[in-house]
């Protein structure tokens, strides 16, 4: 509907991207496609190349995830959004729309010049030339830092009311959705499961996999006490054909009529919205899921002295004079004792990650002292699947940390470690690329856990996670450091992740510390301003 | 999809040979081309008779005993194609062994540790690179005489350059992924790290190269016996028997073309092959 913000919410896999693509008339020629996707009057999957090319060009925009990849590099900006707009005077108009500060001189920048939040501006601006009746924005902020989101998010909004497009935005996130969709539509192994308005959906939501999706949300409000609510088992292989519904052996409510049959997406009864699930009453109940709380702390150990700490990396030798040494930790002093957990909280260029690659030695400070108490730190990467060599077998990877032993014994740490994490010994034969993306997560895990470090370091290791994932990961560390009784410092631009982790909350902005303290106190009382804004910016939920 | 945030292209690091069959027809042509004419090269003693010997008459027609006739001395000419061929593939092969083993290694070492190592160790092969290949070839054959080995160790000499490069680069780009950070941190041997962490990686290129490359040497080793580079007569050298036999072109077309062909026909399959080799190793769409 013109006007209007929906939100496709989905786990990856669940088909979002497909149907954006669709959208667009973009998907290739491989697909297999029937039946119908109507933009403008006409049918984006049956009409010919031409004719898609001209409702894309006519009324159609598109904002994708990186917009590095999106923007032609070797252009000037100032060209690219001029190609779409027209004229170079209209180009200037639409940086300006799209909040670009000084447009004339962004103009003549090449998209390398620019932030991530001015590319993803430039995008937008370029999807809004030639006054389009539809947006389609794929996960327009998950590259973007929060307080950068925000920004953007708040840009769409405006968009909406300025110009009047409708705009569907495409995400992971149910706190993006909630915080400008107008209308959502969940999307499950490749089916819509509930659609419905954004306030109906979230405050109460008709579909078992909506209500799991929010309970399993890491939010500044869930319980630290507990563990967080998960959603069982992984997602399925959306081409799967068969006649039963597809979220059945996740869902705490399933009968026996959920895998016999398929359940279409029906009318809610008791207020507006769809959804595709056998029984109505049901899901409301699930928010009292309980969930075990954690173990004792047994044996705390490790440590992590940093003191005044400075990292300064040589300026690059640009070819018309450098511009000296970039600084990315200036003067840290941080104390992590024994057990204890440290939330390292701050957006890209912090110095947050330099801080964790200096601990784990793989950064020598240019002064000032680090010590780890001799043992060296084990680390969990952003990326788990590519932290784990790809050709080796699962097998190898965790043994390489226990070449040490006998050979008898290392099998008994496998085998132990595995069980630890809920690992089936076959996962042993596999190779990264065979598992799903949450036992990459628990191999990762396990391969820093067959020897329990003293420290172990965790780098963003939930923000590429769909919700439920993100929140076992989370629910594994927490458990892991009890049991092992090693120290953690987590790095994340989360605030809510964060405070769900960590005794004690680290922020962190242009390579030093501007605020410490205990989880709770900086969480309800920020001292510093800049703590406030990154509060602030993660998405509201409006339920 | 959210994913592939910061993730590394998809690379196949597995060769599964049921892939060959969704390959593109002239691809898989020219894998089966190359599988006949290896096939072909290796049975040569049984197939053939002894290339060196006057089996008939001069300019023999072909016949049952003799399919291509015979040439000028009465040697058999599919005969000595055969063993041509089995030469030529047997050379492109030593060469290009030589240059994954020694470029490999250099380039290997070159990438992992970096610095000043790596510095020295690529000036090295840019100067072994700016070497002119055909003229290293007969200065070497001019200074030890001509035969095919002096050739194919001035061949070889030039080529391995490229290797060292080329997995010097992949190293490079392997050793900034996290699972080289992870392994490290894992506390392997900085054996174990360069052979089972970060070689592996570079493997699929090298033999993508590996196979692409048969065909330029295989054309190249025939220029350089075209030019009287190789073994000296009676040796059945493509090369040089195609020089030889260019007098009777017009008479008796057979001699000089059918190791032209055989020349032909090995880099039309190797390049074919090659690419094949390389779409198997390429993520899938």
């Amino acid at each position: 509907m013109a006007g209007e913000i929906v939100s496709i919410v989905g786990e990856s896999g669940s088909g979002k991207t497909v149907l954006g693509l669709s959208l667009l008339g973009l998907l290739g020629s491989s697909a297999q496609i029937s039946g119908s996707v109507i933009v403008d009057g006409v049918d984006m999957i049956a009409a010919d190349t031409g004719m898609t090319r001209r409702v894309r060009r006519r009324a159609l925009g598109a904002v994708f995830q990186d917009p590095m990849t999106s923007l032609n590099p070797t252009m000037r900006v100032g060209r690219q959004v001029a190609e779409s707009a027209g004229t170079e005077r209209e180009a200037l108009r639409l940086l300006g729309a799209v909040g670009i500060r000084d447009p004339a001189r962004r103009l003549r920048a090449y998209p390398h010049e620019l932030s991530g939040g001015l590319r993803q501006r430039v995008m937008i601006a370029i999807a809004l030339a030639g006054n389009p009746k539809l947006i389609v924005a794929d996960e327009p902020t998950t590259a973007l830092d929060v307080t950068v989101q925000a920004q953007v998010l708040d840009l769409f909004r405006r968009i909406r009311e300025d110009v009047g497009c409708a705009i569907v935005l495409i995400t992971h996130d149910l706190g993006v959705a909630s915080s400008v969709a107008d209308r959502i539509c969940v999307l499950y192994a490749g089916r819509v499961v509930e659609l419905g308005g954004s306030r109906a959906v979230l405050a109460d939501p008709a579909h078992p996999y909506s209500a799991s999706l929010l309970t399993s949300r890491i939010t500044l409000t869930a319980d630290r006490r507990v563990e967080l609510p998960t959603i069982r088992g992984e997602p399925p292989d959306p081409r799967s054909e068969e006649d039963s519904c597809s979220f059945a052996p996740r869902c705490p409510f399933a009968e026996p009529v959920c895998v016999e049959r398929r359940p279409l997406l029906t009318q809610v009864s008791w207020r507006a919205g769809a959804s595709a699930c056998h029984f109505e009453a049901g899901p409301r109940t699930i928010g009292t899921a309980v969930t075990p709380t954690w173990p004792p702390q047994l044996k705390p150990r490790g440590a992590a002295i940093l003191e005044d700490v400075v990292v300064r990396f040589p300026a690059s030798r640009a070819l018309f004079g450098g511009t000296g040494a970039f600084e990315a930790l200036s003067g840290v002093t941080l104390r992590v004792g024994a057990g204890e957990s440290v939330a390292l909280v701050g957006e890209s260029g912090s110095g947050k990650t330099t801080l964790l690659r200096t601990l784990a030695g793989f950064v020598q400070p240019t002064s000032g002292r680090v010590d780890t108490g001799g043992s060296m730190p084990q680390m969990v990467f952003q990326d788990a699947g590519a932290s784990l060599t790809p050709w080796l077998r699962v097998g190898e990877l965790l043994e390489d940390r226990v070449r040490a032993l006998p050979r008898a014994e290392r099998r008994e740490r496998l085998v132990h470690v595995l069980r630890r994490l809920g690992l089936p010994e076959e996962v042993l034969g596999a190779r990264p690329s065979q598992l799903s993306g949450g036992q990459r997560q628990r191999v990762a895990l396990a391969r820093a856990v067959i020897d329990p470090p003293d420290l172990l370091l965790c780098d963003e290791p939930i923000s590429a996670l769909d919700a439920s994932l993100a929140a076992s990961v989370l629910n594994l560390l927490g458990r892991l450091r009890r049991e092992l009784g090693f120290a953690m410092i987590f790095v994340t631009h989360d605030l809510a992740a964060a405070r769900l982790v960590s005794d004690r909350i680290v922020v962190m902005t242009e390579g030093r510390i501007v605020e410490e303290g205990p989880t709770e106190r900086v969480v309800t009382a920020p001292a510093h301003d800049y703590t406030r804004i990154l509060l602030e910016s993660v998405p509201e939920f409006v339920a | 999809m959210i994913d592939a945030v910061g993730a590394a292209p998809a690379r196949k690091y597995h060769l599964r040979l049921a892939a060959a069959r969704r390959l593109p027809g002239a691809e898989q042509f020219g894998l089966v081309l190359m599988a006949v004419l290896v096939g072909l090269a290796l049975l040569a003693p049984l197939i053939a008779s002894d290339p060196t010997v006057a089996v008939a008459g001069s300019f023999a027609p072909p016949s049952a005993s003799h399919p291509l006739g015979t040439d000028d001395i009465g040697q058999d000419v599919f005969a000595r194609v055969l063993y041509g061929m089995r030469t030529s593939l047997a050379a492109a092969a030593i060469v290009i062994a030589f240059g994954v083993v020694v470029g490999g290694a250099i380039g290997l070492v070159a990438g992992a540790r970096g610095g000043i190592v790596d510095a020295l160790l690529m000036r090295l092969t840019d100067a072994a690179l700016a070497l002119p290949g055909p003229v290293m070839a007969i200065a070497i054959v001019a200074a030890l005489g001509p035969s095919l080995r002096n050739t194919v160790v001035a061949v070889a000499l030039v080529w391995w350059p490229w290797y060292a490069r080329l997995v010097r680069g992949e190293v490079r780009a392997l050793a900034a992924r996290p699972h080289v950070d992870a392994a490290r941190l894992s506390g392997v041997s900085r054996r174990r790290l360069l052979l089972r962490h970060l070689l592996p990686g570079a493997v699929p290129p090298v033999i993508v190269a590996a196979s692409l490359d048969v065909q330029i040497l295989v054309l190249t080793l025939a220029g350089l016996s075209f030019l009287g580079l190789g073994s000296p007569p009676p040796a059945p050298e493509l090369g040089a028997m195609a020089a030889r036999g260019v007098d009777y072109l017009f008479g008796y077309p057979l001699v000089p073309l059918a190791p032209g062909i055989a020349v032909f026909l090995i880099a039309v399959a190797a390049n074919l092959a090659g690419d094949g080799v390389r779409d198997l190793f390429d993520a899938q769409p």
